[in-house]
């Protein structure tokens, strides 16, 4: 990969840097850009690429929990048609009552994004608009894709066990008939669930 | 904008220039669909790859994988002998169980279609019920670097070779807290490891108990049955490490470093008791003797002072260990490491007469007639010879002897240019030792170095230390000076005939590669055996001994049934923690025996 072919990526980065206040951005690889910016420099990082830049295309909207730092992270994805760069904008929210601001305006079809981390998230997008539920009915629990709802446990109490399951075996106990292993009560609280 | 747009006006017929083009659409079912290359289908599983550590079933979220017995496939060390079984009502594919697969052999494919005339009939089982074509049509399959598992071990830390040649001190520094963290959160708590630990130690558990910052919990469950883990921590032959399910494609975990780490937060034998704080049973008034300070008698003393017998351990040497004392060099395991564990044992009832040498300081059959069991670990100490000329000249020795008087603490004139012959542990501990002494060491092994029976983290050592290895060596005789001191060694080269049995080849002295080199000394090692003079006459046809070893059943026990043995003596293994579970096995014989 030669310098010349990171020139574009480099120019639209350049721009960036000077118009906007980033918290970080990069050429991540050939044909990839990232920026990170405050959730109040989106819409006009979003518009500036549309707009001026070419990144006419919408590609994908999505969110990851950061649960250790108490952040989500959102990312929207842009594509440029001609120049076929993807490009990455993050932005960090708080986990406790995080708001955005609504881009529907801009793209259309992100409202239908807006509305799934809305309900698996739960994260707010200032004035959104569209049914409070999507996916879910009758949901009552915490959004499900927030890394600290339990899946296994929520499984559990949800469905049942389909007959013709009862053959399964644990491993771990499998193993140990084999063997005159006596594993005492007080460690059986560290073997594997 | 313009009168009327000519653009919209034209555009319908563009669609035209599409005329004769091929379509994007296919005709099925004439024409079969393509998934794409990452594309989440049904499961498929290598059968043969796979050793059912259930790592699968245990991180799917809708407990949809069972891990069941399926026909043909058989458990064995290393692999449970289960596999997977996906219940398709459940799954979601989302894959987590492919990407942390340790082995990679369960994958999904690009096939999505599910007919079944049951609609409860969702079972799948990978790899049996897609046997035919599964396997052509993986598409979303586990990768190595981007898994979610760690397969690289954390290093550990050590003195540099040419640090080490300089003293006895431990070569290896252990782990500190973070890094032992780090290395026991890669665990998978399968368990298969347990399974070729000869005592069958509670791994997982005290792994799993290190990772959550359990420190005191892990030392507990490894003194559950084995009471020499420091000891096993630094010199253990850890048969657990070699079916770990992380050596599929990646390095096992440091099952042995981690217990080390666990024993060395307990810094005395007076922590150690707090921490591991036994109950001791009463007095049952049953007395024990067992023979031997080694590794299965100190097991047998302890857990039988635990459960309330009287024991005396007789030892005909001034410390306890056995050979994980005399045998094994000081920058392995050092002196103060077994003394803490020793003192513990002692502190807890088990009483040790040193010095006392049973057949000479006193009677074997008083021994037998006046306790309610015995118990012998009386290990191998008599060296084989190599059984060539030359070998009763000064300066040819053998290398437990030679070892046996460094470790306790004596000095012995070997000269500057040492020969060791033999590719065991014990011979590159003698060659270690000699170089630290200040020679120059040559190893002669008449096999290729792929083959030496040794620990390749030894023989590494050893060159590290520039210990010089000569495979393919046959000594044929030791050439002494008119005064009787060794000078010379005459060896041949030798060539690997392959073994039409399919056994490991064996050498072959090569006509005419006749050689000779100077020396100063030639160790021995090619072995020991067990000196068992100690049993009277009288006794010997009732305690049978086949091949050098006593003959006993599950439970330790001899011919004789009050008398138990283990260790090298009993069990063809050979290493300290099968001598351990010896003991171990002999305590519960005996309590079961004798008490209830």
């Amino acid at each position: 990969m030669s310098e010349n072919n990171l020139h574009n990526e480099q120019k639209l980065l350049n721009l960036l840097e000077k118009k906007f206040i980033l918290k970080g951005g990069s050429v991540r690889r050939e044909r990839r850009v990232e920026v990170k910016v405050e959730p109040k420099e989106i819409v006009p990082v979003l518009l500036y690429a549309k707009e001026n830049s070419g990144y006419t295309a919408f590609t994908h909207m999505s969110c990851v929990d950061w649960i250790e730092d108490g952040e989500f992270e959102v990312v929207y994805i842009l594509w440029h048609p001609e120049e076929k760069i993807n490009f990455f904008v993050k932005t960090r929210v708080s986990r406790d009552n995080g708001t955005l601001p609504n881009i529907d305006f801009i793209w259309r079809q992100a409202n239908t994004y807006e509305r799934e981390i809305r309900e698996m998230f739960g994260i707010q997008f200032e004035g959104l608009v569209g049914r409070e539920e999507f996916i879910l009915e009758d949901w009552e629990h915490m959004p499900p894709m927030r890394r600290d709802f339990d899946t296994a446990k929520f499984v559990e109490k949800t469905y049942f066990y389909r007959p013709g399951r009862e053959d399964a075996k644990d491993v771990r106990e499998y193993v140990q008939e084999r063997t005159d292993e006596e594993l005492p009560d007080f460690a059986k609280k560290y073997s594997r669930d | 904008m313009a009168f009327f747009d000519l653009k919209g006006l034209l555009s319908p017929i563009t669609g035209l220039k599409q005329f004769g083009k091929k379509p994007h659409t296919i005709m099925f079912p004439d024409v079969a669909e393509h998934a794409s290359d990452r594309y989440r289908g049904l499961h498929f599983n290598k059968l043969d790859d796979c050793i059912g550590c259930g790592n699968c079933s245990t991180i799917c979220m809708n407990e949809a994988i069972d891990m069941i017995e399926i026909e043909g496939v058989e458990g064995k060390k290393g692999d449970s002998g289960l596999r997977p079984r996906v219940d398709n009502g459940r799954c979601c594919w989302c894959a987590l169980c492919v990407e942390v697969c340790p082995t990679g052999s369960l994958s999904l494919t690009k096939d999505y279609i599910f007919v079944t005339p049951d609609a409860d009939d969702f079972l799948w089982t990978p790899g049996v019920d897609n046997k035919e074509n599964g396997e052509q049509i993986i598409s979303f399959h586990s990768d190595k670097e981007t898994s979610l598992s760690d397969y690289n071990r954390i290093p550990m830390r050590e003195l540099d070779g040419s640090e080490r040649i300089k003293s006895f001190a431990e070569a290896v520094l252990g782990y500190n807290e973070e890094e032992a963290r780090k290395e026991a959160a890669r665990c998978i708590s399968c368990g298969l490891c347990t399974e070729s630990c000869p005592d069958h130690m509670h791994i997982p558990e005290y792994i799993n108990a290190i990772a959550r910052g359990n420190d005191e919990d892990a030392l507990r469950i490894i003194y559950d049955n084995n009471p020499l883990p420091e000891m096993c921590g630094k010199v253990c032959t850890r048969r657990c490490e070699d079916v770990c399910a992380m050596t599929h494609r990646g390095d096992a975990i440091a099952i042995r470093w981690l217990k080390r780490y666990a024993t060395e937060t307990a810094e005395n034998a007076e922590i150690t008791r707090q921490i591991v704080n036994p109950e001791i049973k009463e007095a049952n008034g049953k007395k024990i003797s067992i023979i031997g300070a080694g590794p299965s008698g100190l097991t047998a003393g302890y857990y039988l002072a635990l459960r309330g017998f009287d024991v005396t351990i007789y030892e005909a040497k001034a410390n306890a260990g056995g050979m994980t004392f005399y045998g094994i060099p000081k920058y392995r395991l050092p002196a103060e490491s077994l003394e803490k564990q020793v003192s513990y044992m002692q502190s807890i009832g088990v009483k040790i007469n040193f010095n006392t040498r049973v057949g000479k300081d006193i009677d074997f059959k008083e021994l037998y007639n006046n306790s309610d069991a015995v118990f012998m670990g009386v290990g191998f100490e008599k060296p084989w010879t190599l059984g060539i000329t030359g070998e009763d000249l000064e300066g040819s020795l053998q290398a437990v002897t030679y070892l046996d008087v460094i470790n306790g603490g004596g000095e012995m004139e070997i000269g500057n240019k040492v020969v060791v012959i033999g590719g065991g542990n014990v011979a590159i501990d003698a060659a270690r030792v000699a170089r630290r002494k200040g020679a120059d060491v040559t190893i002669v092994y008449r096999r290729r170095v792929e083959d030496m029976p040794a620990d390749w983290e030894e023989i590494e050592g050893a060159e590290d230390e520039g210990v010089h290895i000569m495979p393919q060596g046959i000594p044929l005789e030791i050439i002494g000076d008119k005064n009787g001191k060794v000078i010379k060694l005459k060896f041949a080269r030798s060539e690997m005939i392959p073994d039409p049995d399919g056994g490991r080849p064996r050498p072959k002295q090569i006509e005419g590669s006749e050689d000779i080199m100077e020396v100063t000394s030639v160790i021995g090692a090619i072995g020991q055996e067990g000196d068992y003079s100690f049993i009277p006459d009288d006794m010997k046809d009732q305690i049978k001994i086949e091949r050098g070893r006593f003959v006993v059943n599950e439970d330790k026990q001899t011919t004789l049934p009050r008398l138990f043995a283990g260790g090298d003596s009993a069990n063809r293994t050979a290493d300290a923690i099968s001598a351990i579970a010896d003991g171990f096995r002999a305590v519960k014989a005996i309590e079961k025996m004798l008490i209830k």
